[in-house]
């Protein structure tokens, strides 16, 4: 038997981020702990990667490269599997052009470096990503608004934060560890917390305002009014750094308190006492999470928590939101080759003449990919490859995603194991974990830091995700590197170090400096908080921002909803799970078995449900089962339902993929999703309750 | 020798269950046991973990004395004498009593006693992002509870409760 050695690496279960000691022996990872010199997360660890030795060593994972032959999966060599896939690109090249190739990933996993690069020296501008509704989304807002994302300067102890639709306990999103939040906290900040659910931190919070789902917009709103009619704004910042601010503050005017306690149900009062709260105690900061951005008010909704952070002067100060200094590290946008996607491609994007916005951040929404593959128009798109993705089960209206999926002439999967997009595919390539990986991690995020993960151990014939580009890159005749190791050392270039020495620093950190607009100004096409958007404006849409009903509510569809009588807000997340993943591992899984929708009593007992009941969630577009938590938490007109849902154990191929997943209620057409950024709504729409008519002894 | 405990401060769990998978790791469990739990109230949370009792109801209740406390005050049992009667299940207070079914056997938090003598802080501990697993010398745990416990009922003075080394 061996000694245990410990490596020091970086985290991805989620995100990712935080520090870890990995110990080994004999070969084989038999414990992670936390890094207590980890700037991120100072030595704690959340279940997701506590649980990494349950996913690396899962009987279920796929260890090799695979194709699907006439008797089903067969094993193959790297050689044959890499052929494969560049012998399909090639053909779809020849005969429809790279345009009809669609390169895919799921949430942020620190390699669209990599795979964009892929993508572009493929000339494809057709890739598909969380990011239509997901952080890039706020990114893209953020840009034409006020040039970058501003991030809540925890370390610098603000003194009001507001969670605005997050939890970041549970979720650790982007650039924020729920850690970071929490000593800030501790040190004595003001807490306001908007979210539908009482949640802990409703709990610990001053003030909380519990909204009807989906009417963020309309309560940024309030907070502007009451800011701006008492008088609580920055005046220097206003009158030097807004531009618009006459124009916006008409548009704020048309949104008086009783209108948006109409909307928002968050009584006139408490909005005025958060407003002044956070317009007074400073520095404040605001913490956004995605349901901000899930739907079709996205980009107004992030243009008007900018704006509240804009007016307040607290934009780009210590504890404020700030723009972090990114460490001397080449950015993800030169090592992706944007700019090599010539301009003849960069037309041909799958909606890009709509979704401008979405264009500009180099993505499409997954709709207009769909309608390629499913119906040719505007062509077709022929082949795929998807990278730690599962849109069957993540993206709107999943009976199209997976029709689509199941239509595509040749499609290749990145991933671990054979999920239910997966088994779609034609060629299975095994990806490795963040303990089989070396890599400049964080990097993408804004949030000043640079992180080595760094390789722990092989697994099999698992590649990291990097070198699968990499490889597959070389043989298109792109231009790579030899090695993996051999491209961080040209990400790592400017700050000096080569991917060894970075290795044994552990981490770069920008260094700070705020208040960067006096000199600079903000990179909008006026130098200001462009509140009034010169670029929207441009490209035909309304300057200002506004708030808008979704299309399935009891405001916009009265009739439908005497039909649907509860607001579904889908999307609830588990501290155990992240999406779609984990379901197969047996710790995670423990704590949490099955899917949960929560109910309010008053509302179950009208049902008949009792709590634990399986229950049929309806909506117009299907129906999916979950098991009802009864809880007083949630509004009674509210219904609350995890996201993510598949059953990994349940082994026909299709894993059980539409049994609980919330997806096939959700919408997808183009009049449901933001229309600059063809953000698609997966928050909010109407349902209907039932309990389920099979045995409840039998379900469970 | 100094006697140490471990105690949650509930009012600051928020139901991550980074404390249980950490257990897990460092006891070798796979689904089963779970010498600590937390229960899902929202927005409270609930963990259920043995209190190390000083008059250790587990330990009274065992038939073939299995279950002792050590110099420390650490409630540990000895599984070669266990016999898997479960008696000890039923007579703790708090749930904390686990059963293994693949070993037949009783088993308990036990302090994480090994981790202790290396100077390394309890597994669960270590991993809680918002430090309410308080662990240490029992007299000045038991001072900090009671503050923690005077504080937690004020909102403000709520936020000085806490494990964080802050600097």
């Amino acid at each position: 038997m061996g000694d245990i050695t410990k490596v020091r690496t970086v985290c991805r279960s989620c995100h990712g981020g935080c520090g870890v000691i990995a110990h080994v022996k004999d070969g084989k990872v038999i414990k992670v702990e936390g890094d207590p010199e980890s700037p991120i997360s100072h030595g704690t660890l959340c279940s997701k990667c506590l649980a990494i030795t349950q996913l690396a060593y899962h009987p279920d994972r796929i260890t090799y490269p695979m194709k699907k032959g006439n008797n089903g999966w067969e094993r193959i060599s790297w050689d044959e599997a890499l052929d494969t896939v560049i012998g399909k690109f090639k053909e779809v090249i020849k005969e429809y052009g790279p345009e009809s190739i669609v390169i895919g990933q799921g949430t942020g996993r620190d390699y669209e470096s990599h795979l964009y690069r892929f993508a572009n020296l493929l000339g494809t501008p057709n890739v598909l990503t969380a990011g239509h509704m997901c952080y890039v989304s706020r990114v893209a807002a953020t840009l034409i608004t006020c040039g970058n994302l501003p991030i809540c300067d925890y370390p610098a102890d603000p003194k009001c934060i507001v969670m605005w639709a997050c939890n970041p306990q549970w979720t650790n999103p982007d650039e924020y560890k729920g850690e970071g939040f929490w000593r800030a906290y501790k040190r004595g900040s003001k807490l306001i917390v908007i979210d539908p659910r009482k949640g802990f931190l409703a709990k610990k919070a001053d003030l909380w305002l519990q909204l009807r789902p989906g009417t963020d917009g309309a309560l940024a709103f309030g907070f502007l009014h009451v800011i701006i009619e008492e008088g609580l704004y920055d005046e220097t910042f206003v009158r030097n750094y807004i531009h618009g601010w006459e124009e916006f503050k008409k548009r704020v005017q048309e949104y008086p308190l009783e209108r948006v306690e109409g909307i928002t149900w968050v009584k006139k009062e408490l909005i005025r006492n958060a407003a002044k709260i956070y317009a007074t105690v400073k520095p404040a900061c605001i913490n956004w999470g995605v349901p901000t951005e899930q739907t079709l008010n996205c980009t107004d909704c992030t243009r008007l928590l900018t704006g509240l952070m804009a007016v307040t002067g607290n934009l780009d100060v210590p504890g404020g939101n700030a723009f972090f200094v990114p460490p001397p590290v080449r950015p993800v946008s030169q090592f992706s080759r944007h700019k090599d996607l010539s301009p003849e491609q960069w037309k041909k994007r799958l909606g890009g003449e709509q979704y401008k916005l979405a264009a500009r951040v180099a993505l499409i929404t997954p709709k207009v990919a769909w309608d390629a593959i499913l119906t040719g128009k505007p062509y077709p798109l022929k082949a795929g490859l998807l990278c730690g993705t599962n849109p069957v089960i993540t993206r709107a209206n999943a009976r199209e995603a997976y029709e689509a999926l199941k239509k595509i002439n040749f499609l290749a999967v990145i991933d671990f194991f054979l999920t239910p997009t997966a088994e779609l595919a034609d060629v299975f390539l095994p990806a490795g974990t963040w303990l089989e990986q070396n890599h400049v991690a964080d990097n993408w995020k804004r949030h000043g830091y640079a992180l080595a993960r760094q390789k722990v151990v092989e697994i099999g014939e698992c590649w990291q995700d990097h070198k699968i580009f990499l490889e597959l890159g070389k043989r298109m005749g792109q231009e790579w590197w030899d090695t993996v190791e051999d491209a961080l050392d040209y990400l790592l270039e400017p700050s000096g170090l080569t991917w060894e020495q970075f290795k044994e620093k552990g981490f770069l950190k920008g260094e700070q400096v705020y208040h960067k607009y006096m000199d600079k100004g903000f990179s909008t096409p006026t130098g200001k908080v462009e509140l009034y958007s010169t670029v929207l404006e441009k490209w035909g849409h309304d300057p200002l921002p506004k708030y808008r009903e979704v299309p399935e509510g009891p405001v916009s569809k009265p009739e439908l909803f005497k039909e649907y009588p509860y607001i579904l807000n889908a999307g609830l997340r588990t501290p155990t799970f992240f999406h779609s993943a984990n379901r197969m591992i047996p710790w995670l899984r423990e704590i949490r078995p099955d899917p949960i929708v929560e109910i309010h009593p008053k509302t179950a007992a009208k049902h008949g449900i009792e709590d634990g009941d399986w229950v049929t969630i309806e909506s117009p577009r299907g129906h999916v089962k979950e098991r009802a938590k009864l809880t007083d938490s949630i509004d009674p007109r509210v219904v609350v339902a995890e996201h993510g849902w598949w059953f990994p154990e349940v082994k026909d191929p299709g894993h059980g993929w539409d049994t609980a997943n919330i997806n096939i209620l959700t919408d997808n057409s183009h009049e449901s999703m933001d229309p600059v950024m063809g953000a698609t709504n997966l928050r909010v729409l109407l349902c209907k309750l039932s309990p389920c008519v099979e045995d409840q002894e039998e379900l469970r | 020798m100094k006697k140490v405990s471990l105690i949650f401060f509930k009012n600051d769990c928020m139901g991550c269950h980074a404390c249980e998978i950490a257990c897990k790791q460092e006891h070798g469990f796979g689904v089963g046991p779970r010498l600590v739990r937390v229960i899902e109230r929202a927005p409270d949370f609930i963990p259920i973990y043995c209190h190390h009792c000083t008059k250790a109801p587990c330990k009274a209740a065992c038939p073939t004395k299995a279950i002792s406390r050590n110099e420390q005050g650490i409630v540990l049992i000895d599984e070669e004498l266990c016999i898997g009667c479960k008696e000890c299940m039923e007579a703790c207070p708090f749930g904390a009593m686990q059963f293994d079914d693949d070993r037949d056997v009783a088993v308990k938090c036990d302090l994480c006693v090994e981790r202790l003598e290396n100077n390394e802080e309890p597994a669960c501990s270590k991993a809680c992002a918002t430090r309410c697993i308080f662990w240490g010398d029992t007299k000045q745990l038991s001072e900090k509870i009671v503050a923690a416990r005077s504080k937690s009922a004020n909102p403000t003075l709520d936020r000085e409760v806490t494990g964080i080394e802050i600097a």
